[in-house]
């Protein structure tokens, strides 16, 4: 869903920039105080998986394809919708100014949606999950689900404020597609999860060893 | 377990190589926004497929145009996969060296504010 430069006027995006720059800040902020020795390496590995799967689009019929976007992921494994700003920021940057993938103006417009809202209704639609039924697959899967359907509809909007999509046809495309592209985000987020979980799982801050608030008596 | 040096290029590989075989296997179909674009365009149905020679047409009065120097993570047709090859490796590498760049300058400046104090 990386909108291009053509689908939204110059000064809406410039908006959209300042609204990023507030949110790409505090994503610095989170940087500056949690970027540890053990997070380091997490947060570059994520970086660069993240930008190879955005290049794996896969066919999900009706003449469409998607791939994993990747807030939900980095929001959950490094225990913060923070951390998922700060990488998918990153990653946009390169995307749009080496391969054209997400336009320039606009590139607050997809920090917001992908980083932003990905990140934050990723994190806590997981961490919910995890508390109300406490099974770390189907809440990453619903919580990936959410973090690509809630920013297809967004960007829908976005579209209707451009003047590119009209209202109602754009939430109902947008939605459906992204409602179908949600399982790869699902499928893939849940089998990075469990892939770093295999290999180093004090790495991972996912809340799954001390579900906070329930343990406790 | 392994080390955090393993973990890092360990990690870099799996995505290079996922990167790899993404340019040989991944579906050229139009994304889902690009289809909701083709959608409400009329060149396509909402559930049907794409044809072949459907085009976006896009806004150019008021709108911010660019040339990036690999569109299409491609180096141009004559290079072939290639190209899309060594698009990929550079892409996958730059967002790595970055993001840990960023990640180490952010943790040397916090080192160096707190001696300051």
């Amino acid at each position: 869903m990386h909108i291009p430069d053509a689908f939204i006027p110059i000064w809406q995006g410039a908006i959209y920039w300042i609204i990023a720059l507030v949110f790409i800040a505090i994503s610095l902020k989170w940087a500056k105080n949690e970027m540890s020795e053990e997070k380091l390496p997490m947060v570059a590995v994520l970086a660069a998986g993240i930008f190879a799967l955005q290049s794996f689009n896969l066919p999900v019929s009706m003449g469409t394809s998607g791939h994993l976007v990747g807030g939900a992921l980095a929001a959950i494994v490094l225990g913060s919708p923070l951390a998922a700003i700060f990488i998918m920021t990153l990653v946009l940057i390169v995307q749009g100014v080496l391969f054209g993938d997400g336009g320039i103006t606009v590139m607050g417009a997809n920090i917001i949606n992908m980083g932003v809202i990905g990140g934050f209704v990723g994190f806590y639609s997981f961490r919910g999950l995890m508390v109300a039924i406490r099974n770390m697959p189907v809440a990453a899967f619903t919580a990936a689900w959410l973090a690509c359907l809630i920013p297809a509809l967004a960007c829908a909007v976005e579209m209707y404020f451009a003047g590119t999509f009209p209202l109602m046809e754009g939430l109902v495309a947008m939605g459906i597609y992204h409602a179908i592209i949600g399982f790869i985000e699902g499928f893939v987020t849940v089998a990075a999860i469990y892939l770093i979980i295999s290999v180093r799982p004090d790495l991972i801050d996912t809340g799954i060893k001390t579900p906070k608030g329930i343990a406790a008596p | 377990m392994i080390d955090n040096k393993t973990f890092l290029i360990g990690g870099l590989v799996l995505a290079l190589l996922i990167g790899g075989i993404a340019v040989f296997l991944a579906s050229g179909d139009p994304d889902g926004l690009e289809s909701t674009a083709l959608v409400v365009q009329g060149q396509k149905e909402l559930t049907g497929g794409t044809p072949a020679d459907a085009e976006i047409h896009e806004e150019t009065v008021d709108r911010f145009a660019y040339e990036s120097p690999m569109p299409d993570y491609s180096l141009g047709e004559q290079m072939g996969p290639l190209g899309g090859v060594i698009a990929i490796v550079a892409g996958t590498t730059i967002a790595f060296i970055l993001v840990f760049g960023a990640a180490c300058g952010i943790r040397i400046l916090r080192k160096t504010g707190k001696t300051n104090q």
